[in-house]
């Protein structure tokens, strides 16, 4: 009978773990080498932490919406551009059946200058307006102060807006276009890559900040429906594109979030920048690697065509090898894993910025890895597949 | 050599069992290169070479006398370029490289470097050789065990090398090679590393593959303590086997030297001269040995068996074991004066033309008595 494959059949029970105990034998070497591909994935980790954060600095406002339907001007391009639809658009909808509510969300993001309660100095921030008895957004410290908005020249800000806006302080008071503003509550929504803080009023406070009086504001932003409970989304959506202009773009949520997603992933250079980040850590792994496993292989060049000269044929060293090199990504994927998640809060803290953990990162950051390790060692395993095993006498 | 004739001469060996005596490596014409174009260097030049089951083989000879290379060349781990190597019964330049590994299987290889992996316990390492072979896994443990107690390592079965001294590393890569029981061992300086009573014990081990087994095995080694043991010593100088002197019979040459009245007068040391440089040759019934009127090139010895002697179609003798023939022609530079026989399967030993006079050229009482007796015949 021949035994082709000399780890098969008979012998299968407990080969001799040839990688495991070649990776495991010198502690300090393992170490190292986990320490060496640890930090290529870290780099990874971070920039793929960032790509997601970004991606959900962007969204939260958005997934914090509290609507199933949204209304907003087909023209627009990214969320935080300026459109303004009429308001006369809720009462078209609002008629539609199966619409539980048509509620007005007003924003904007260039007019608005906030002074810092920190330093006196005023900064562009974004806001959001919204009629007080028709709360848009799920966020429960907006919907608790949202009955103290009603009072003229009230504001809630946003306490994980960017230090320098000062939100974070126990003013009471401040202005906002050189109007003054009363405090009247705090929310935790964060900064974007637009924005570096957030404040929430009332259509009226807004209308009186942007044009210095009071009046209605220009136009909405978006329009919140809420369905009407067993209203079929499907089947009020197509209504509601009949009854409205074909200027105003019908989104469900999930729509919204995806058209914004898509503007940031491909539209604006942020995708394109966190990849490039991302690949520069795969290739720094991937010479970390080469290195480490090149000298593995080198160490045991002569054990290696020892086995050659036994009768060991060349594909069960490539796997040794191989096993090696995925045996060595885990050990440096583990703990960068582990750390990623200290570096994630600590970034998160430093940057405000929503880093976190996600099944999506975990499988990408690992698959990369495993990739880095694996083709280093086909580079490093020719020297394998070229030992002489004549050499060895 | 002078030691080999002062031990007593050991009783002929039984003979051993028609099936068996295949050899297990049969080495001919075998030349190789290395290098290529103007670098080309030829390192072997027309090896031959045979080597039965049960036959403990030193190979000895200055380095760079292309041991290694012929060691190499029968372990299947370079190709053949010129010539012919069969090894357990397989032609070596016929085999496909996956073919070349599966033989290698089937070879116990000891190399000079002990080559263990660090990270494997002195057992496990042994089970990477088991692996190959066909042990039953759940005997593995037993046999590996086995072994390297019989190797004086029972205590440090699940040792890491780096806890062995050198001659313990090389016992476990020894343990690495026997432990399939393999039926051709190839060693290189496998004793260099070992004290006086690890190197008993490994001979020992080698013996008894030999006599247990009816294992090969080719040695290099310059150890005399194994020369002592070998059944054959070949002897390489510039890519040349110059001698093959198989040590049992160089005694029994010997003594059949001293029993014929011509060689009585020899020193031992040149007796054993003679008797290294004869070599072994087999001959069937009835096959012709020398044939009358041919130009004489060789001295021959009986060891076994039973010759006619023919001048012009009438036997004129019969000889036996002791017996010798060819002589004449070699000191009279005439043709064969007549035409030798076997008449059943010979063993001789024979003298080429060129030995046998420088071995006249040695001794004037020895050249006298042959003189005497070459006319006395007449």
């Amino acid at each position: 009978m021949a035994v082709a494959f000399p780890l098969a059949g008979r012998t299968r029970a407990h080969p001799v773990p040839l990688a495991w105990r070649t990776i495991t034998a010198n502690r300090w070497r393992l170490a190292r080498s986990s320490a060496g591909i640890g930090f290529a994935v870290l780099l990874m980790l971070a920039q793929l932490g960032f790509e997601n954060a970004f991606f959900n600095a962007s969204l939260q406002v958005l997934r914090a919406l509290d609507g199933d339907i949204f209304l907003q001007s087909v023209h627009k391009y990214q969320f935080a551009t300026q459109d303004p639809l009429p308001i006369s658009l809720l009462a078209t909808a609002k008629a539609v059946p199966g619409v539980a509510s048509a509620a007005p969300l007003y924003a904007d993001w260039y007019d608005l200058f906030w002074k810092s309660p920190r330093d006196g100095k005023s900064y562009l921030v974004r806001g959001f307006a919204f009629d007080p008895k028709t709360p848009v957004f799920t966020l429960p410290d907006v919907n608790a102060g949202s009955a103290q908005l009603q009072t003229p020249g009230a504001v809630l800000t946003d306490r994980r807006a960017r230090r320098f806006l000062g939100m974070d302080q126990d003013a009471r008071q401040s202005e906002i276009n050189g109007v003054k503003v009363e405090i009247v509550g705090q929310f935790a929504l964060g900064p974007d890559f637009v924005s570096d803080g957030t404040v929430m009023m009332s259509p009226a406070t807004f209308a009186s900040l942007m044009h210095g009086a009071a009046g209605n504001p220009p136009g909405i932003a978006l329009g919140v429906i809420k369905l009407a409970s067993g209203a079929d989304p499907n089947t009020v959506l197509k209504a509601l594109r009949k009854a409205l202009p074909t200027d105003i773009a019908v989104m469900t949520k999930d729509r919204l979030i995806a058209f914004e997603r898509a503007f940031q992933a491909d539209v604006s250079s942020a995708g394109p920048i966190f990849a490039i980040g991302t690949i520069v850590g795969f290739v720094v792994g991937m010479l970390i690697s080469y290195q480490i496993t090149f000298t593995e292989v080198s160490d045991q060049l002569p054990q290696y065509a020892t086995l050659k000269a036994i009768g060991y044929p060349t594909g069960y060293l490539m796997r040794v090898v191989l096993e090696q090199a995925a045996l060595n990504a885990a050990a440096g994927w583990i703990p960068a894993w582990l750390l990623s998640l200290g570096l994630y809060r600590l970034i998160g803290y430093i940057a405000l910025l929503p880093m976190r953990m996600s099944p999506g990162i975990t499988f990408i950051s690992l698959g990369l890895t495993l990739g880095m390790c694996l083709l280093s060692a086909v580079i490093a395993v020719g020297r394998v597949i070229r030992a002489d095993p004549a050499a060895v006498f | 050599m002078g030691a080999m004739i002062a031990e007593p001469s050991a009783p002929a060996a039984a003979p051993v069992a028609a099936a068996t005596t295949e050899p297990v490596v049969t080495v001919d014409g075998l030349n190789h290169f290395y290098g290529e174009g103007a670098a080309r260097n030829q390192v072997l030049f027309d090896n031959r070479i045979e080597v039965p089951p049960g036959d403990l083989v030193v190979m000895t000879g200055p380095s760079g006398a292309g041991k290694t290379t012929l060691l190499t060349l029968i372990g299947a781990l370079r190709s053949v370029q010129q010539g012919r190597i069969e090894v357990l019964g397989r032609d070596l330049s016929r085999l496909s490289p996956h073919g070349l590994v599966e033989i290698r299987r089937e070879i116990g290889f000891v190399f000079q470097m002990h080559n263990l992996f660090d990270a494997l316990s002195a057992y496990e390492n042994v089970k990477m050789a088991m692996q190959l072979g066909h042990q039953r896994p759940d005997q593995m443990r037993r046999r590996g065990s086995e072994i390297l107690e019989r190797l004086g390592l029972g205590h440090r079965i699940d040792y890491k090398p780096r806890h062995l001294s050198g001659g313990e590393r090389q016992r476990v890569a020894i343990a690495r090679a026997l432990v399939n029981g393999p039926r051709l061992v190839l060693a290189d300086e496998p004793t260099a590393a070992l004290d006086r009573d690890s190197t008993r014990k490994v001979i020992d081990l080698f013996k008894a593959m030999t006599i247990e087994h009816d294992a090969a095995i080719i040695m290099v080694t310059h150890d005399y303590r194994i020369i002592e043991s070998a059944d054959r010593l070949v002897h390489m100088v510039d890519g040349r086997i110059v001698s093959d002197v198989v040590l049992h019979d160089a005694m029994r040459i010997c003594e059949f030297l001293r029993a014929i009245d011509l060689f009585r007068t020899l020193t031992p040391t040149q007796l054993t001269d003679v008797a290294e440089k004869m070599k072994k040759r087999q001959y069937a019934a009835g096959e012709t040995i020398i044939r009358e009127g041919e130009p004489g090139e060789e001295f021959f010895l009986i060891s076994d068996g039973e010759v006619d002697v023919v001048r012009a179609d009438h036997e004129v003798a019969r000889l036996g074991r002791g017996d010798f023939f060819g002589e004449v022609a070699l000191i009279s530079g005439e043709p064969r004066n007549a035409t030798v026989l076997a008449t059943e399967p010979l063993d001789a030993f024979v003298l080429g033309k060129t030995d046998f006079q420088s071995a006249i050229e040695t001794s004037a009482p020895f050249r006298d008595q042959l003189y005497r007796v070459y006319f006395s015949r007449h």
